[in-house]
């Protein structure tokens, strides 16, 4: 009974962290005027979120912008992260260890070290100023977090079921679709959300790799919280936070199922 | 092209409008010289059908939506150009972005075709030859420029040459809430002795911070007993002889600063916001327009009014400048011109659009034009233009203005 009293109470003070900071991001996103010491605002006015959500305000189309290169960014990521991941987790080869230590790196590295460098390699390339361009700078900070994740599900994958289907007549796309990608689904999931948030909250390579062309949510954002304009910055945050909280709770489910394929191994 | 047009089959619009896109985009006018050399019709049916990256500080959307409707309305409209206003928060960073073009070898496909600019950031790309030069004569609204004005064919004291074109001219002022501080004090000493008698209640953003800086040169000013002595390059002796002064004058200032002086805000910004929530007693600006859309949003209480000061506040203009990698130049041109119309002037003079000062002579544009301008009444928290100008200070060499920032950050925000 105090056991469950104390973890309900835990999960209370977690959550009220997590949602406290919130708090006055949406009353600054309705307020005309909050100025201390002032418990509430002095008047509630729609105007930034009818800023927010207007043509003008150019936030909507940054929201799609910044979706469509957060999805685009996780596709190829799966694309190239699940093979890899397969390789690293299933089997033992020379150089292995050097091959993680690669991948982890853009994780490890400061991110202002490896935006200089990419930077002037895709001015060369002429990648810069487009959505592209940035989807492909990325997917850089993005693969080891995708790479990793898959090569743990592999390393606790047992390939005779797959065996045991083509044994049973599947071709390999049949048996990809039918057999490994339900048992990696819930490791996919994971991956590809990872991949997601981190592509959505990148500020500083888009700025730099989309040359301020490509306005993604965060730069939007920023621009209005750099100006001081507290109320539609509030409602721009709210905006940006709506895609993390709409696949947690999508695949917070199936994150957390167990699979068949990976209780096999004895 | 006109064959397809005339083919009245829906399946073929797209194929069209595919075409014309294609031809538009490799129409480009990266090469300026040879733009020199055409009368102005002809640069504007170069321009047609153009698309304009102008990069802009992006943190006032009444300025965004003068440029992305207005602006932009009147292009679209009357030349077929496309505007595509890019917010921005520090020009200084674009200059960088230019910077790196040039050394990647990018000459004539660029990023940028439009830059707001002045000061530092223009003396940067001039020095680096990265700005497109000698062509603002060709612009048929250059002639409501008054070019003998030093304040207009200097930024920040370098000689514009042709390299850019004026679009704002602001002249600094402070602003206090009249219900806080009836009676603010109206001249450098005695702000300086407002201060010492009410500690904590007064800060300045740190310079490089370009409002910080601006504050500190105008104590540079009143410890060199005014401006005359400092106009014109950069002079090592008298820079010792005033920056000892001066550093004196803020050192003795910061026990009775905010926070006593422990720490500065970093931005104008964060001064606003202190201003906001009362916690110091004054607020300052290079754009006093800025005062009034503060109150407008509901950020600064209508109490708010703004004055200059009586030994005089500094003024400078801000421009337009087209780099010399812009691959849309004829396009960037027909803006710039645009821009300097007396009638583009009055729409962003007017209180609710922005409040902007005019670059452009108010009495070489339109009869219609100059009625407009008279009748303004701006905004009660605005002071108005006119009583800046009668006390107004020429801005430093850049030469002195990083001498100053730097000295401040080595003598007083140590």
């Amino acid at each position: 009974m105090r056991a469950e009293t104390l973890r309900l109470l835990a999960g209370l003070v977690v959550a009220l962290a997590l949602v406290l900071p919130l708090v006055p991001l949406a009353i600054w996103s309705v307020a005309h005027g909050w100025r201390f010491p002032d418990l509430l605002p002095q008047a509630w006015s729609g105007k930034a979120w009818a800023l927010a959500l207007s043509q003008r305000g150019g936030v909507l189309e940054s929201f799609g912008l910044t979706l469509g290169i957060a999805l685009a960014t996780t596709a190829l990521a799966a694309l190239v992260g699940v093979p890899a991941g397969r390789a690293l987790g299933l089997y033992q080869f020379r150089g292995k260890r050097a091959v993680l230590l690669l991948l982890l790196a853009p994780a490890i590295l400061p991110g202002i070290a490896l935006v200089l460098g990419l930077h002037d390699l895709f001015l060369r390339l002429g990648l810069v100023g487009s959505a592209g361009g940035v989807i492909l700078a990325h997917l850089v900070p993005v693969l080891p977090y995708m790479t990793l994740v898959m090569a743990a599900v592999f390393t606790g994958f047992d390939t005779r079921i797959e065996a045991q289907a083509r044994s049973l007549g599947a071709g390999p796309w049949r048996t990809f679709l039918t057999v490994t990608l339900p048992v990696i689904l819930p490791g996919l999931l994971t991956g590809a959300l990872f991949a997601f948030l981190v592509s959505w909250s990148q500020y500083l390579l888009t700025l730099a790799i989309g040359g301020g062309r490509v306005q993604t949510l965060p730069l939007v954002l920023y621009s209005y919280a750099a100006a001081g304009r507290n109320d539609v910055a509030g409602a721009i945050a709210l905006i940006y936070l709506l895609p993390g909280v709409v696949i947690l709770l999508f695949t917070a489910r199936r994150i957390t199922g167990h699979s068949v394929g990976l209780e096999l191994r004895p | 092209m006109g064959a397809i047009f005339e083919l009245e089959l829906p399946m073929l619009r797209p194929l069209a409008a595919l075409l014309l896109l294609t031809t538009t985009a490799t129409a480009d006018t990266a090469d300026g010289e040879a733009l020199k050399g055409m009368t102005w019709d002809q640069i504007v049916t170069e321009a047609r059908g153009g698309t304009v990256n102008w990069f802009m500080w992006g943190g006032a959307d009444n300025i965004n939506s003068y440029v992305s409707d207005y602006v932009a309305g009147q292009l679209k409209a009357e030349y077929d150009i496309t505007l595509n206003r890019v917010p921005i928060t520090d020009a200084a960073e674009i200059v960088n972005l230019i910077l790196s073009e040039k050394e990647a070898g990018i000459t004539d496909a660029g990023t940028v075709d439009l830059i707001w600019i002045n000061g530092e950031n223009f003396r940067s790309m001039k020095a680096a030859d990265l700005a497109f030069c000698g062509y603002t004569t060709l612009l048929p609204n250059d002639a409501l420029v008054n070019w003998d004005n030093p304040a207009i064919a200097n930024d920040f004291g370098v000689p514009v040459d042709g390299c850019e074109v004026p679009w704002n001219t602001v002249q600094f002022a402070f602003a206090h809430d009249s219900a806080a501080v009836a009676e603010p004090p109206r001249d450098m000493a005695g702000l300086i002795d407002w201060i010492k008698a009410n500690p904590g209640r007064f800060t300045y953003p740190a310079p490089p911070d370009f409002t910080g800086s601006v504050f500190v040169r105008h104590v540079f000013y009143h410890a060199a007993g005014g401006p005359d002595a400092l106009l014109g390059p950069f002079d090592q002796a008298r820079f010792d002889e005033v920056s000892a002064k001066t550093w004196a004058i803020l050192n003795e200032l910061e026990p009775f600063l905010w926070r006593e002086g422990a720490t500065y805000p970093t931005t104008v910004t964060q001064l606003n916001e202190l201003f906001a929530n009362g916690e110091v007693a004054f607020s300052f600006n290079y754009d006093p327009a800025q005062f009034g859309l503060a109150v407008q949003d509901g950020l600064w209480p209508e109490t708010v009014r703004s004055y200059g000061l009586a030994d005089g506040t500094i003024g400078n203009t801000n421009y337009t400048l087209i780099p010399f990698n812009s691959p849309n130049k004829a396009a960037a041109m027909v803006v710039q011109n645009l821009l300097l119309s007396g009638e583009a002037q009055l729409e962003k003079a007017k209180t609710e659009v922005w409040g902007a000062a005019p670059a452009v002579e108010i009495g070489r544009t339109s009869a219609e034009v100059q009625a407009g301008f008279a009748a303004i009444t701006g905004h009660p928290s605005v002071v108005k233009a006119e009583d800046l100008a009668k006390a107004a200070l020429p801005e430093l060499q850049a030469d002195w203005l990083t001498a100053i920032e730097d000295g401040w950050r080595a003598n007083v925000g140590n």
